[in-house]
């Protein structure tokens, strides 16, 4: 799209938001002005499997403040699953406080509702539980490989003959890989406002995707969607955990209704660590065979991982491997093993994060035993055609991602051999990785009302969309801006409430493309809707002022929606990107800094290089997270997670990161979508974990398997066979 | 959080006066508050001390200093004759949490900070520290951030702080003032005790005691000193292992030395041996691994926490080669 004004998509103009955000005027779930509303807390488990067979309320009771406490015994009955461990989806129903089982350790058991958070807080603690428990709990995945099913045939890849295409190879490499828990733990914590009016339900939340969450809610208390409202105006960064509703917020509405007042429920950052969400352990084997001269014979991946013993999640690690290289023979699986721990779901790139992990350093490994640079070895074993799909990609830039970096990046200064380039106590590394995540579009619903004032048009766009802190106010008002050639102080943009059209919302890398071709056919109906009124010709250029005057109205409203067309769905459609990563590795404390790193994407349209810049900054220091600290502990004999709070979880700190450069290539993707965007919001983390990986064993010799890769992890590993110290 | 009192008071004998068994004297609040939001500490009364005029940076006649204990850990670590005479304190002190955290500890709050341990957060699990009689989770559970040295079945956690690790290394002795109004002092090496069984007491304080000054032995260790501290991450984490080393270099040989660890044991643990082994000797690699290798040769790791031998030992050597080859 040509950017027709200095503010249009395109240019990296502040955020509109910005000003609202940094001076706390924006107002986020638990920030609403509601009379009268009282304050719940949800209670947890402390053990992690059992029943509940006591409990004493007596003490929380007479405290002051306390209005309500729920358990099994006095909650309302709520639709639960109809099957053993159906599958999590964003918009599933979310049962709490049915029934006296004990799942996992930290599950809610009850939830106290008080006039004040701190009373709903000191009650909670203490409700005195007493459990029956049930010692065949499990907690350790790789202890528990017997326990593995096959979730969904579907998942299963497999093409030409893998037997065949491993014999043909000259270099084969065979390994494990294994990624521990990680919490998403957005900045906003987990947070809602329920009140109850005419059996009307008003719900302020912190959630991606507003139309799901209205869906989870009706759908658990049985009640029409009509009478369910969902407003999030802002949101505080999500990652996945609100992709769903979660039990507090169902807590709160279901307590709202008992004690017949508005209840508000922040979730603590420690239940943010056991009732949230969370990106599951996997173990990965992967093996890849390649001939001599680079070429792919045979990919061999397999994911075991664990979902939670009441409803069942997959994180498609393989996704990456099934579509990345050339290579006729190919096999990718996904196993389960239920698990009494938390229920994992969605954690930002789920799968391409973990999956790109194994993929990436393999490949490395790979190109190590065969002697061929790592960027030749994939630049080698390109394809302009999906082949798990058969389909043509729609573009794919991969190579260019690969070669513009490693000049950016001066590749051509790393030594293959490892250990070789040293200073004083640094042993000094380059890796290298590339990336691949889906850029999906979804069916997108958008309002616009046009407003002409004293020869001034404002225009206003509603939709159900969110801002998760991505900037989505920002390139919708761009977006919006250019289709009717306004400048941005004329356009309003309101999002995230259920009375708006209704959008996917954010996550998957979907928002972006969804929301601003959903925004603008609305804005481009609204332009042929008052053409066609007055007979003007589709392509000739009247200001939208003048076509208001022509209709001689003052007020417009257009609706419309964008959805895939057929061209989409004959191509496989991703974004692509390239990291490279220099890592100083202490040769005798095993700390390492990130010296450096460029990480050269191909997104389509880039629709606000500032935001977009942003958006990738956090994906590549989230993605060092995975390899720096990020963990999060199983307690072996209980099945509690030891991290539980910011202090033992470990997220990068300034000092962890250096420089960073973040190139975007020119490319507009019009069979992605008319407007040719891509998303960008988890290609960011996808791959960099591997680059790192890759640029420690370039430095130290040691191949790190295991994430996090942490000093102590490191300082015991032993070199690679071969790699002379 | 359970509900309490608070008393505020700038009248030292107020304070004192108004500590029952069930009272906490508050400082910084940067652990104690955290822990009372955990209901691993639950006081009936606060004291709020820091506004007690134990605030002072001052030089005694032998040329020591006397730091008063309700002085921040910032504004200590960045006092100009703290940086000049304890170079050394002043690194570690400021390698410690993050720099909002700094400003608020205390002195006096630092030397009592509690451990880290998983088990002592977490009031569902086992701890003896914690509830005395329940147990030791770590002891078979996750321990790889647990103590090499000086344990004991009934509690195998580790002291987190990195000022007290300095401080163990150039000396130094803590003021109290009793209950009864007289003071007392306490040699640092005295003031923490290793978990015994009585792990649920980390220092020999007795009850109501408030710790009032840290006096420094005379600055003798500031041409020559490191902290090195080994952690997960850049900043805000704590040591895996970190070796605090001072000393002085007189005709070419170590005329005078102190080295502590933290990390590896209930209190700071001084490298005795290896001070003793370096006095006289060279400042030369091989006299430091030698040392490392005296210092480590007792360690008695767990499952989760091998790796602090070989770490314990590198973080030595670098310590004392950072410390010979300063300026350089």
């Amino acid at each position: 799209m040509k950017t027709k004004n200095a503010t249009g998509v395109g240019n990296a103009i502040d955020r509109v938001e910005g000003h609202l955000k940094v001076t706390g005027e924006a107002t986020y779930a638990s920030e609403f002005k509601v009379e009268n509303k009282a304050y719940g807390q949800g209670i947890n488990s402390t053990i992690a499997k059992g029943e509940i067979i006591g409990i004493d309320t007596s003490e929380a009771e007479k405290l002051k403040g306390v209005l309500k406490i729920i358990t099994y015994k006095n909650a309302e009955k709520l639709k639960t699953f109809d099957k053993e461990r159906p599958v999590l989806a964003t918009d599933s129903i979310a049962p709490v406080l049915q029934s006296n089982k004990v799942h996992y350790y930290g599950e809610y058991v009850g939830f106290v509702v008080a006039e004040t958070f701190e009373q709903a807080q000191y009650a909670a603690s203490l409700v005195k539980l007493k459990y029956k428990e049930d010692a065949t709990a499990r907690f350790i995945l790789g202890q528990n490989k017997d326990k593995a099913y096959n979730p969904s045939e579907e998942s299963d890849h497999k093409r030409g003959n893998l037997k065949k295409g491993f014999s043909e190879a000259d270099a084969i490499i065979e390994q494990t890989y294994n990624t521990p828990i990680e919490h998403q733990h957005p900045m906003e914590l987990h947070a809602t406002i329920s009140s109850w009016n005419n059996g009307k339900v008003l719900v302020y939340a912190s959630q991606q995707i507003v139309e799901d969450a209205v869906i989870s809610i009706s759908g658990t208390f049985q009640i029409p969607k009509k009478d369910v409202r969902v407003v999030a105006k802002y949101v505080g960064g999500g990652f996945g955990s609100k992709l769903n509703v979660e039990r507090h917020l169902i807590m709160a509405v279901m307590a709202s209704k008992m004690v017949g007042r508005p209840v508000q429920a922040t979730v603590t950052r420690s239940q943010m660590f056991t009732n949230t969400g969370l990106r599951q352990s996997n173990i990965q084997v992967v093996k890849l065979g390649a001939k001599k001269t680079g070429e792919l014979t045979g990919l061999l991946h397999e994911t075991l991982a664990y979902t939670s013993t009441t409803q069942e999640f997959q994180e498609p690690c393989g996704s990456m491997s099934k579509m990345m290289y050339n290579v006729a023979n190919a096999a990718v699986s996904e196993r389960l093993v239920p698990l009494n721990l938390q229920q994992p779901f969605s954690m930002r790139a789920p799968g391409e994060a973990t999956g790109s992990f194994a993929l990436e350093c393999a490949m490395d490994e790979l190109a190590w035993k065969l002697k061929i640079d790592p960027v030749q070895f994939r630049i080698k074993n390109d394809t302009q055609e999906d082949l798990s799909q058969e389909k043509p990609f729609s573009s794919r830039l991969l190579v260019e991602c690969l070669t513009i970096g490693a000049d950016e990046f001066g590749w051509n200064k790393r030594q293959q051999k490892p250990r070789a380039n040293k200073k004083g106590n640094w042993l000094i590394g380059y890796g290298v990785s590339a990336a691949a995540r889906a850029a999906p579009f979804n069916e997108t619903h958008a309002k616009v009302l046009l407003n002409l004032t004293n020869d001034t048009v404002t225009a206003t766009l509603q939709m159900d969309a969110t801002d998760i802190g991505t900037g989505s106010y920002t390139i919708l008002a761009q977006t919006v801006s250019d289709c009717f050639n306004v400048p941005l102080e004329q356009v309003v943009v309101e999002l995230g409430d259920s009375d708006f059209p209704i959008t996917p919302g954010s996550g998957g890398s979907w928002g972006a493309a969804s929301y601003c071709n959903g925004a603008k056919s609305a804005c481009d109906n609204a332009i042929a809707g008052l053409k066609k009124n007055r007979n003007v010709p589709k392509d000739e250029d009247v200001s939208i002022a003048e076509l208001l005057k022509m209709n001689q109205i003052t007020s417009y409203e257009s609706q419309s929606l964008a959805k895939p067309d057929s061209e989409f769905e004959k191509h496989s459609i991703f974004s692509f990107g390239a990291n490279f990563t220099e890592v100083w590795v202490d040769k005798d404390t095993a700390m390492y800094k990130i010296k450096r790193m460029v990480n050269v994407g191909s997104a389509g349209k880039i629709l606000n290089p500032k935001t977009a810049y942003g958006q990738v900054i956090g994906g590549l220091t989230m993605g060092a997270g995975m390899v720096i600290a990020e963990q999060t502990k199983v307690e072996p004999n209980f099945g509690n997670f030891i991290t539980r709070s910011f202090a033992d979880y470990h997220v990068p700190v300034n000092l962890d990161m250096a420089n960073v450069d973040v190139i975007f290539l020119p490319e507009e993707d019009k069979i992605a979508n008319q407007m040719g965007i891509k998303g960008i919001g988890e290609l960011g983390i996808t791959s960099v974990a591997a680059s790192i990986a890759n640029a420690i064993f370039n430095a130290t010799g040691k191949r790190m398997r295991d994430l996090p890769i942490t000093p102590e992890k490191l300082l015991m590993a032993e070199v690679e066979d071969g790699v002379t110290v | 959080m359970r509900p309490f009192t608070y008393t505020g008071t700038t009248n030292r004998n107020e304070a004192l006066k108004a500590f029952t068994t069930t009272s906490h004297y508050l400082s910084g609040g940067t652990n104690l508050v955290d822990l009372m939001k955990e209901h691993v500490e639950q006081p009936d009364q606060l004291i709020y001390v820091k506004n007690l005029q134990y605030n002072g940076i001052s030089k005694n006649k032998d040329g020591s200093y006397t730091i008063g204990a309700m002085r921040s850990n910032a504004d200590t670590a960045n006092h100009k004759d703290i940086r000049l005479y304890y170079p050394l304190l002043s690194m570690a002190m400021l390698s410690a949490a993050t720099a909002q955290i700094r400003n608020m500890a205390t002195n006096g709050g630092n030397l009592l900070q509690r451990t880290r341990c998983p088990y002592f957060f977490e009031t569902s699990m086992p701890c003896n520290k914690r509830e005395p009689e329940s147990g030791c989770g770590a002891l078979n559970g996750v321990n790889d951030q647990h103590a090499i040295f000086g344990y004991s079945d009934n509690c195998i956690a580790t002291h987190p702080s990195d000022m007290c690790v300095a401080l163990a290394a150039i000396g130094a002795t803590v003021e109290v003032q009793k209950v009864d109004g007289g003071s007392r002092k306490i040699d640092l090496e005295d003031f923490h005790r290793l978990p015994g069984d009585k792990p649920e007491k980390d220092s020999n304080l007795e009850p109501g005691e408030l710790i009032t000054h840290i006096h420094l032995a005379k600055p003798e260790l500031s041409n020559h000193y490191a902290y090195v501290k080994i952690r997960e991450r850049s900043s805000y984490a704590f040591a895996l292992v970190s070796v605090a080393a001072g000393f002085q270099i007189e005709d070419e040989k170590i005329s005078k030395i102190g080295l502590a660890m933290g990390g590896v044991a209930h209190k700071p643990w001084k490298l005795i041996e290896a001070e003793e082994f370096l006095l006289g000797k060279k400042p030369i690699e091989s006299n430091f691994g030698k040392a490392a290798e005296l210092a480590m040769k007792d360690a008695k790791p767990f499952e989760g926490n091998r790796y602090k031998v070989p770490m314990g030992k590198n973080a030595i050597v670098r310590a004392l080669m950072q410390a010979n080859n300063i300026g350089e």
